[in-house]
């Protein structure tokens, strides 16, 4: 009875927005986490496509949070067309039946990095973490996630991402875990508990952080001294006058991904937008302004590019360890449930 | 001519009527229903579930139900529908979803007889477990969120028992949010009882000026105000600076990311909600009793505590319950400046609906919130004094 209910209220929502939209097909709607990357973008990637096609293109912002996205598609007002996704959200929605399964007849496949593709997306940007510390106040700091854990040498506060993701990698990886073996450890009860048991070592020195512009911010007032945070908002910070180090060997890296909402309207177009975006030529003029790491195997390798970015991850993956997505969304909910208490405890 | 006049008071009253269902009960009822519903084995697997519903005992089933599952799982992968089942399964067990997935996609290696050939494909598959937690799951109502939310669950006889230590979360979640409820709603009362009477004793000019500055933060974006407690509570921040200046402290003391910072903003942000109550039953309050009491002898503090405060008793009740109910569901606030242990519900039910797409988990927290938070308040009106038949009641 409810269900008929609610199924009848979302019909008529639907129907009315329908209903109101339908007046005029809108424009290819594109949407990002925003920042300097969808600034920069916004003119070398969408507005680049919008003139190289006559496809009035827009673009919006959200955070992430999926809520919204599986709101849409359930109640059939698709407002999003072409949507960036971190991997995890991206494997989970392709099952959920949010994202269209990717047109690789439209998107050339052969043109990613290893691990830019998935069933319903292609690679958009790599992202990474890696510890950074301010040398103005720890000239000599750690450089391993081993010597994090030193807090005689290295005392001071340690400001982790509040999520079981990376900061459970970073505690076996601390523990002397091989990083080809850090996700088979985690997958069983023991490898679980001495991750754990790891973090308690140094548990009254953690701090969490929740955005991605805390950790740049932090250690830059003083509250925390040694951070794990992004690494395009390290460079950034660098570019603004910081000078904190990259330690690449401390690099935990994933792919962000371009998706096609399920039932987007202009979901054809979309498909041909992705294509163009993740081209190699966009992709170099987006550099040009921009320190993109793209997941499109020509635009990582070009010579000129990684000179002029010393921040592309692709020049850094060998030193580094992919989060393993499959891995998160197998046991994402039961960690961050056993995190959570954790934390609490 | 009396049913003319109804009819025009029904058509009056109509539109909030409508605007009480369509806001605040259908919403309701639709979270009750999430918190129980229990949709995807019954609409991923419909033949597996029927051939499970017509199994009895304790054993494996027969073939029909082995071959009913191979032949679904891999129309749901197909059909994009295996995500939620597998995250419901895997909700229930941890590895289930990996295994569903697994059999999905070895369907056309897969030959009759299928029981053998999934015994074969993964010895869980000739689990008798596994297939009772499918059979339990067939029902349209589940009672393992609310469960869940209480730190408990089902064992795979469907028996309740408590979740492990190193799973549980929420019964301490929902004290640590009535603990923090309760002590932002009485430091409040405290502070906003004299600052209220301060307010009703001055002159109209400054009662004026003093009343703007309680206005102003009310009127300010909660979002806004914590952000600024956030700029002040840093290592480098002015209360820092202040503290070490005034020589209180030889280092700089961490505030941010703690329980401390979170009382303060908190209050902060909910003071004016029982300052203005308050007012407006203190300024209401004729000063002929207690000249009264005076003139009868009773001294100061027995004035204030036998006249006065009796008085002013509808004024906190109605400030302190306003208070309480918001502080219960605070979110902004707890997020921005405290740390992952001081987190409130709200929190989490964001994360439930947010990040891992659980509405099941966000529902059964916000209904027992809801039940909670409900049962509180009555208890409180039975036995605060001044509560039960003053609060909010503008004849006393």
């Amino acid at each position: 009875m409810l269900t008929m209910f609610r199924t009848t209220l979302l019909a008529m929502a639907g129907a009315a927005l329908l209903a109101a939209g339908s007046a005029a097909a809108r424009d290819l709607m594109i949407v990002g986490f925003g920042g300097p990357f969808q600034d920069n973008a916004r003119t070398a990637l969408f507005q680049g496509y919008s003139k190289a096609t006559n496809q009035p293109v827009k673009d919006d912002v959200y955070n992430g949070e999926m809520a919204k996205v599986y709101s849409m598609v359930k109640s059939g007002d698709v407002t999003y067309d072409v949507i960036m996704v971190e991997a995890p959200e991206l494997v989970r929605g392709c099952e959920d039946g949010i994202f269209e399964k990717m047109d690789w007849a439209v998107v050339k496949k052969n043109k990613f990095i290893e691990g830019g593709t998935s069933n319903c997306g292609a690679g958009a940007v790599l992202w990474g973490v890696t510890l950074f510390y301010d040398p103005a106040k720890v000239p000599n700091g750690p450089d391993t996630y081993a010597k994090l854990w030193d807090t005689k040498t290295y005392p001071g506060k340690r400001l982790f991402r509040n999520s079981p993701k990376t900061t459970l990698e970073i505690a076996l990886l601390a523990d002397g875990v091989a990083p080809a073996d850090v996700y088979k450890v985690l997958a069983t009860p023991a490898g679980q508990k001495r991750a754990f048991d790891k973090l308690d070592q140094i548990k009254p020195q953690l701090m969490w952080w929740k955005s991605g512009t805390q950790p740049v911010q932090l250690i830059a007032s003083g509250d925390a001294t040694y951070a794990v945070g992004f690494t395009g908002r390290i460079v950034r910070a660098n570019e603004g006058g910081a000078k904190y180090p990259l330690l690449w060997k401390t690099l935990l890296y994933s792919v962000d991904y371009w998706a096609v909402v399920k039932g987007a309207p202009n979901a054809k177009e979309g498909f041909k937008m992705i294509e163009w975006i993740t081209d190699t030529k966009p992709l170099l003029t987006l550099a040009e302004t921009y320190a993109v790491s793209p997941a499109n195997k020509d635009a990582a390798a070009n010579p000129a590019l990684s000179a002029k970015n010393p921040g592309m991850l692709s020049s850094h993956v060998n030193d580094g360890l992919f989060i393993n997505t499959e891995f998160w969304v197998a046991n994402g909910e039961d960690l961050e449930q056993k995190f959570n208490a954790w934390v609490a405890k | 001519m009396t049913t003319r006049s109804n009819l025009f008071a029904a058509a009056l009253v109509a539109p909030l009527l409508v605007l009480v269902v369509a806001s605040f009960i259908v919403p309701l009822l639709v979270t009750l229903e999430t918190a129980v519903a229990n949709p995807e084995v019954r609409d991923t697997l419909p033949r597996t579930a029927a051939a499970l519903r017509a199994h009895q005992g304790e054993g494996l089933p027969g073939e029909d139900a082995y071959a009913a599952v191979v032949v679904e799982l891999a129309q749901a992968q197909e059909g994009q529908s295996i995500g939620q089942l597998s995250r419901r399964l895997n909700f229930e067990q941890p590895g289930l979803r990996a295994l569903l997935l697994k059999t999905a996609r070895a369907k056309n290696d897969l030959a009759p007889p299928y029981k053998d050939a999934l015994i074969a494909l993964d010895a869980r598959w000739g689990d008798p477990a596994l297939w009772q937690l499918l059979r339990r799951n067939t029902s349209a109502i589940t009672p393992l969120f609310l469960l869940r939310s209480l730190d408990a669950t089902l064992a795979s006889d469907g028996a309740i028992v408590a979740a492990p230590a190193d799973e549980s979360v929420f019964r301490a979640l929902f004290a640590r949010t009535f603990v923090i409820s309760f002590w932002v709603t009485l430091l409040c009362v405290l502070i906003g009882y004299p600052v209220a009477y301060t307010l009703t004793t001055l002159p109209q000019r400054w009662a004026n000026i003093a009343m703007g500055l309680v206005l102003v933060p009310f009127w300010t974006s909660i979002l806004v105000r914590t952000t600024a407690w956030f700029i002040l509570f840093q290592r480098e921040g002015p209360v820092n600076a202040l503290l070490q200046s005034l020589r209180l402290v030889d280092a700089p003391v961490t505030m941010i990311f703690t329980r401390f910072a979170v009382y303060v903003a908190m209050v902060h942000v909910l003071l004016p909600f029982v300052i203005l109550p308050l007012y407006s039953v203190m300024k209401g309050i004729d000063p002929v009793y207690l000249r009264a009491a005076a003139s009868l002898g009773a001294p100061g503090w027995k004035r204030f505590a036998r006249v006065y405060l009796p008085m002013t008793m509808p004024g906190v009740a109605a400030g302190a319950l306003m208070v309480f109910m918001l502080a219960v569901g605070f979110y902004i606030t707890p997020a921005l400046v405290g740390g992952p242990d001081d987190q409130m519900v709200s929190y989490f039910i964001a994360f439930f609906t947010n990040q891992t797409i659980n509405w099941g988990m966000a529902a059964a927290l916000a209904c027992l919130l809801l039940a909670m938070t409900g049962v509180i308040v009555v208890v409180a009106r039975l036995v605060v004094p001044g509560f039960a038949s003053t609060a909010l009641d503008p004849r006393r």
